[in-house]
């Protein structure tokens, strides 16, 4: 078990992104290990978000590589990272409005299984499909909206149901962006639940950018940090805690605990 | 055993009202009427009239399929029907013998042709954005008319092409009385194109129904998101084109074997059917398919009989001119109707009434 965990199931070198004179993620090395959740913290501009795009492939770095599972995958575009099991949310909600609820989760599953081009028979028929998305929904606390149109749902629902037909195509590697961006307050601790469920199921990694400290803390195994592009530090939530440089960076930079 | 969730509940209850519901019946009302026209309303007016609605009833659903299914807007749909009827006119009209194999080989040739475009026409527009292929297909469509009249010596030019019909379907064929209707060529036709449409839109069911359908309405809702769950937004888009495009070519060859003649101006007029395929698909309900059934009707039944009701005011109202004068105008009603239809189902008919039922549906789920 030990050994599994030092073998890291994604893993950075040197990554650097410039856009213009402006480097926004500067040689980053990070190791992500397998069935954690790891956090990426920092405050606003500190290139979280921009880390997360150079590693499910929406960006192609300056310099250095990305590696899964040890594999090279630097050139590959973001649909075949997807299909490599990286299942990436977005900070907006990006989900299928006018398909019902059940439907958006199905036409993931579908994709997943790959029967997206039968013309022939009729969706219904393909046994267990529909009971499978049912039961995405119940784990994301939406299965009371199964009929309902997406557009008809709240924001915060419907960042739900974005996680869900993430959970569809069962990633390996699930990275959230900014999952609470946007919500009201009461929404909140539903989504912080349906992570820590996923979380406590241990059957896939889970990479979350946030900056909301409080909430993160509790629910990492570990938190890297990023300032200015640069990865200040990387441990468990106690060591980042406790850490000098990140008092300084991070807590002391205007942003406060509460 | 497990407990049966919402959503198996919910099926199987589908499933148990499947052949007992109200729009079963009414499909079933439809057809029957259909089957029925020749024999009861023999005149050459109401057939004609309700072959029409049929072969638009289809013809609009092959259009829904792009525009309502994938998302794409097509101006090219008149020209795959003329050259759908261009098709079965040169094989059994200008360019060989009425026979049953050449009327055979016509609509082969039409599927084939339609394809080869459909393809040519999404590999030129659709890499770069949809609505260049709404220009594209503007384009290549006005084209086709100007090739289709001044190929003359090829085409027919504006003279067009008049055809007679092999074996069972020609005018002069007749097998005797049925219940009092001389089973005709002619009536024979009626059904054939009447039994082709209903296969043709039962196929469009079958094609909307299956997962590939699906994923289409998830492209048309959001490309990006069909793109980024790993389905390849572009074949899908091509299927489907080229499927519309084909049973397009498909109706305009029945088109053509029940006018017997084909012209630019009656089967490539890109302005006349779009248009009206247009009205009707806005009229029926985007993304219904049985919408085309409604708008077809509506459009062809008050085209056919709004003109009729001068004459009748005519006839009752002798004095009054200015009856006559807006009856005269009958386009104008027709304008004020179709402002009526879109104000009171904003989604079409059919697409509005779904969707009440639909709500209807979610209440009272709400409150088990």
């Amino acid at each position: 078990m030990i050994e599994k965990k030092t073998e890291p199931i994604i893993e950075t070198k040197d990554l650097t992104i410039r856009f213009g004179g402006h480097v926004a993620v500067d040689r980053v090395n990070l190791r992500i290990e397998p069935f954690l959740l790891k956090s990426i913290i920092g405050p606003n501009g500190a290139g979280k978000t921009t880390l997360f795009n150079l590693m499910t492939g929406q960006y192609k770095p300056s310099e250095g590589k990305v590696f899964l599972k040890g594999k090279d995958i630097t050139h590959l575009s973001a649909v075949e990272r997807t299909r490599l099991g990286m299942g990436r949310s977005f900070q907006l909600t990006n989900i299928f409005p006018l398909l019902s609820v059940l439907e958006n989760v199905r036409v993931a599953i579908q994709s997943r299984k790959g029967f997206g081009l039968n013309f022939w028979r009729n969706y219904l028929h393909f046994s267990g499909v529909e009971d499978e998305a049912y039961s995405i929904l119940e784990n994301v606390l939406l299965d009371q909206k199964w009929a309902a149109p997406a557009s008809a749902l709240t924001h915060g629902e419907q960042r739900k149901l974005e996680i869900a037909i993430l959970l569809a195509l069962e990633p390996e590697i699930l990275f959230l962006d900014e999952p609470t961006a946007g919500m009201s307050q009461e929404e909140v601790p539903a989504i912080l639940e349906i992570i820590q469920r996923l979380k406590e199921i241990r059957d896939r990694t889970i990479l979350l950018v946030e900056h909301k400290m409080d909430m993160i803390m509790t629910l990492s195994d570990t938190i890297a940090v990023l300032q200015e592009g640069r990865l200040i530090a990387d441990g468990n939530p106690d060591e980042i805690h406790k850490s000098e440089v990140v008092q300084e960076a991070y807590l002391g930079g205007g942003l406060k605990r509460e | 055993m497990a407990e049966p969730t919402p959503v198996q509940i919910f099926r199987i209850e589908e499933k148990r009202k499947q052949y007992r519901s109200g729009s079963f019946f009414l499909k079933i009302g439809i057809l029957a009427l259909f089957v029925l026209v020749p024999f009861v309303f023999p005149s050459y007016k109401t057939v004609d009239l309700a072959m029409q609605i049929i072969m638009f009833a289809t013809l609009v659903a092959s259009f829904d399929i792009l525009l309502g299914y994938t998302g794409i807007l097509s101006f090219g749909h008149g020209m795959f029907f003329g050259i759908g009827a261009y098709c079965v006119a040169f094989l059994i009209g200008k360019y060989g013998m009425p026979s049953y194999l050449n009327l055979a080989l016509g609509f082969v040739t039409a599927a084939l042709t339609a394809s080869a475009l459909a393809l040519l026409i999404s590999f030129l527009s659709l890499r770069v954005k949809a609505i260049f292929f709404a220009m594209i297909t503007l384009a290549i469509a006005e084209l086709a008319i100007v090739l289709a009249t001044g190929l003359s010596h090829f085409t027919g030019g504006e003279d067009g092409i008049s055809l007679s019909m092999p074996g069972i379907f020609a005018v002069s064929f007749s097998i005797g009385d049925f219940m009092g209707l001389e089973i005709t060529g002619s009536v024979l036709t009626y059904y054939f194109i009447f039994l082709s449409c209903l296969g043709l839109f039962l196929l469009m069911l079958r094609f909307t129904h299956s997962p590939l359908g699906r994923v289409l309405q998830a492209i048309r809702d959001n490309v990006q998101r069909a793109e980024a769950l790993g389905y390849k937004t572009f074949i899908f888009q091509i299927i489907s084109i080229t499927f519309g495009c084909v049973v397009a070519a498909i109706i305009g060859g029945l088109y053509a074997m029940w006018v017997g003649y084909v012209n630019p101006a009656s089967s490539l007029e890109v302005m006349a059917i779009m248009l009206n395929v247009l009205l009707m698909v806005i009229i029926g309900g985007m993304g219904t398919l049985y919408g085309g059934i409604v708008g077809a009707a509506f459009l062809l039944i008050t085209q056919t009989f709004l003109p009729d009701l001068q004459n009748l005011a005519k006839d009752f109202f002798p004095q009054a001119t200015l009856l006559h004068n807006v009856l005269e105008r009958w386009l104008l009603l027709f304008g004020i109707l179709f402002i009526l239809v879109v104000i009171f189902f904003p989604k079409g008919v059919i697409g509005s009434v779904q969707d009440y039922i639909s709500r209807r549906k979610t209440i009272l789920l709400g409150k088990e």
